[in-house]
């Protein structure tokens, strides 16, 4: 096993360890105070803000943008599939020939989406006012992992550069907006609690 | 503006002490920036500047946060976009956070994370209100509630003589010389608040009220002391003043001996009493609260009052204040008194959790600075009331009455904007007592 086989699992210890540090510093914060009297069940609302709430739908930021929310999920799809072949790769598990090929083709889908992702923001003023490097970053790295997870599957010589891109990913995460992998779901939590203590999810 | 010094600006930062509240701080770090809230807001919608979307308006707090209270906002701010909270900052804040945004809150449920986008623009204002820097206009609503007892400064003579005035006006239209407006009684079921608005501008929607009151036989009472439902520290972000304000309601719930709280028709009203107040002054109540618009739908599933629907033959259509609906949960009933009270009820598109605030929540109305973008992006209410084609548009909420009020007639479109009291009451049928 060469370096870049060390630095990324060390990455991934990295990434690790301060995602946990973010979700801990969070749950240790506790769910909020509420002196309201309770309208509503916020279990229920937190499942629904997980679940039907999340139907393109019902949401303006899916229907009225499909193409956009198509490629947001496919990308999405695509970086957890990435995650989960690098934990293989680390494991020197081969998914086979066949699976890898279909998986790689579905990366390169992926990625495609990731890049025309990344050419919405460059191309939409509005999109380019909102943007900070750090949205460029993330989106450019993680659109190279999984561009890097297609190759590495077709051709093993990738290797060394795939684990160095993906330690760069993995350290890259904890510091930009990539954590939202954590705050996401932490902020569903939070707006199914507001809305079902005072009953207005799940809509009756 | 004013000189900004190292202690306004701590007072401004204290807001964003991320370790006491887990809401803020996952609500400062989650905003991916893809841009996909801007068509739910009614600013961007109206005039498409990048400016106007939900999420640079969150960006702007996020990243002040980012500057002070994470390692790469410290080191290498330009990477995250990270600002320093400086004249600049100050006042992008002020013109974005009090003068682009009703706290309409319909960003957040369209928001592809679930960023609590108007929790994130209180608590800018709370920043800017911890620094001094709430708008003039707004903040002498507020002083005059704190100095006053009410914001429209009405005096208690004045409001006392209204009242009588209302009074004999309720018994000649009852017909009944003992019906009456009860004032500072102790021991009643039920203390009504009242938007200032009323006594002052529309005395009718009380009388609307006092009929219902009379009809239903409610055991009830106003109080000269403290009527005011409404709270705009809610709007200008000073929590001391919103406690103040919510406590005296409840000391006068208390002084009453009420049972129930009755929050007129008012959607910031009641969401600052019933939702917020108890969290603005640290303690539960100990009475129950119920708006208006749920008390007029129960007295009407109880038979308690009777309505003819025939009284009203107009077309109707109905405004949800989103602070009475999208955060306060009640959007049943006022479709269910209008489907009791009126022939022709049609629904706005899009109406419900979902509907378009009418432009005047957020404090707008309050802050004469920004009326021309109140009244531009008003086209969107003025549109969808159009396409319903209704006459009579219903509104449980006196700030959306007074914005819908300037809409009919900066967009000519002659038609009636009502309290759902005043339709009650106009299809109420009285028995003899
Ligand atoms: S939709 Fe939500 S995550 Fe996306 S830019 Fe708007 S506030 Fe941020
Ligand atoms: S709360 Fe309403 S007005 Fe404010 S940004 Fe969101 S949609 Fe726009």
């Amino acid at each position: 096993m060469d370096w870049t086989y060390w630095f990324a699992l060390s990455a991934l210890v990295i990434c690790n360890i301060a995602c946990i540090f973010h979700f801990f510093r969070l749950v240790g914060l506790g769910p909020p105070t509420d002196y309201s009297y309770r309208r509503g069940s916020v279990q229920k609302a937190v499942k629904y803000a997980f679940t039907r709430a999340m139907n393109p739908a019902k949401k303006e930021s899916a229907f009225l943008h499909l193409p956009t929310y198509t490629a947001g999920i496919l990308y999405h799809l695509g970086t957890f599939m990435g995650f989960f072949l690098f934990i293989l790769a680390l494991l020197r598990i081969n998914p086979g020939k066949n699976t890898s090929l279909v998986l790689a083709a579905f990366l390169l889908i992926s990625a495609i989406s990731g890049a025309a992702i990344l050419l919405k923001r460059i191309l939409k003023k509005e999109l380019i006012a909102l943007s900070n490097p750090d949205d460029f970053i993330s989106n450019i790295l993680v659109t190279l992992f999984q561009l890097i997870t297609a190759l590495m599957l077709l051709d093993p010589s990738f290797l060394s550069a795939y684990f160095v891109i993906t330690g760069i990913l993995l350290l890259y995460m904890p510091v930009g907006k990539l954590k939202h992998t954590v705050y996401f779901f932490s902020a569903r939590y939070h707006l199914g609690f507001f809305y079902g203590w005072r009953g207005v999810w799940p809509p009756k | 503006m004013e000189t900004l010094s190292k202690d306004k600006i701590q007072q401004g930062l204290s807001v964003l002490n991320g370790e006491m509240d887990g809401k803020l701080l996952t609500n400062l770090n989650s905003c991916v920036h893809c841009g996909l809230c801007a068509d739910s807001c009614i600013y961007y919608r109206t005039e498409k500047n990048a400016r106007y979307i939900p999420a640079t308006k969150v960006d702007l707090v996020a990243s002040i946060y980012r500057k002070y209270h994470t390692f790469t906002g410290k080191v290498w701010p330009g990477l995250v976009g990270a600002r320093k909270l400086d004249e600049n900052t100050i006042n992008d804040m002020v013109d974005l956070l009090y003068g682009a945004c009703t706290m309409c809150g319909r960003c957040t449920t369209h928001c592809s994370v679930g960023v609590d986008i108007s929790y994130v623009v209180r608590k800018g204002r709370e920043m800017l209100s911890n620094m001094g820097y709430v708008p003039k206009t707004l903040q002498s609503t507020v002083d005059a509630a704190i100095h006053t007892g009410n914001n429209m400064s009405i005096t208690t003579n004045e409001f006392v003589d209204t009242l009588k005035w209302l009074e004999e006006d309720l018994q000649f239209e009852v017909n009944d010389k003992n019906a009456n407006i009860p004032l500072d009684e102790p021991g009643k079921d039920m203390l009504y608040t009242l938007n200032p608005r009323e006594p002052k501008f529309f005395p009718l929607s009380i009388s609307a009220m006092a009929k219902i009151f009379y009809a239903a036989n409610e055991s009830w009472t106003l109080s000269t002391n403290m009527y005011d439902v409404t709270n705009y520290a809610y709007y200008s972000g000073n929590l001391k003043e919103a406690a103040i304000i919510a406590q005296r309601l409840h000391d006068e719930m208390e002084n009453l001996q009420a049972q129930t709280c009755v929050l007129a028709e008012c959607g910031h009203g009641s969401r600052a009493f019933r939702w917020e107040g108890p969290n603005y002054i640290h303690k539960n109540y100990p009475f129950d609260t119920i708006t208006s618009v749920e008390l007029l739908a129960r007295y009407l599933k109880e038979g308690k009052i009777k309505v003819d629907p025939a009284k009203i033959d107009a077309k109707v259509t109905l405004h949800d204040p989103c602070n009475l609906v999208r955060s306060g949960g009640i959007w049943k009933e006022q479709r269910y008194i209008l489907q009791q009270c009126v022939n022709d009820f049609t629904e706005m598109t899009p109406h419900g959790i979902d509907n378009l605030c009418c432009g005047g929540g957020g404090g707008q109305l309050a802050m004469s600075e920004y009326n021309e973008r109140r009244m531009n992006i008003a086209r969107l209410k003025a549109d969808q009331i159009t396409n319903t084609g209704a006459k009579i548009v219903a509104t449980p909420c006196h700030n959306c009455v007074d914005q819908l009020t300037q809409i009919n007639v900066t967009y000519k479109m002659g038609v009636q904007i009502k309290t759902l009291a005043e339709i009650v009451a106009d299809a109420l049928i009285l028995d003899e007592k």
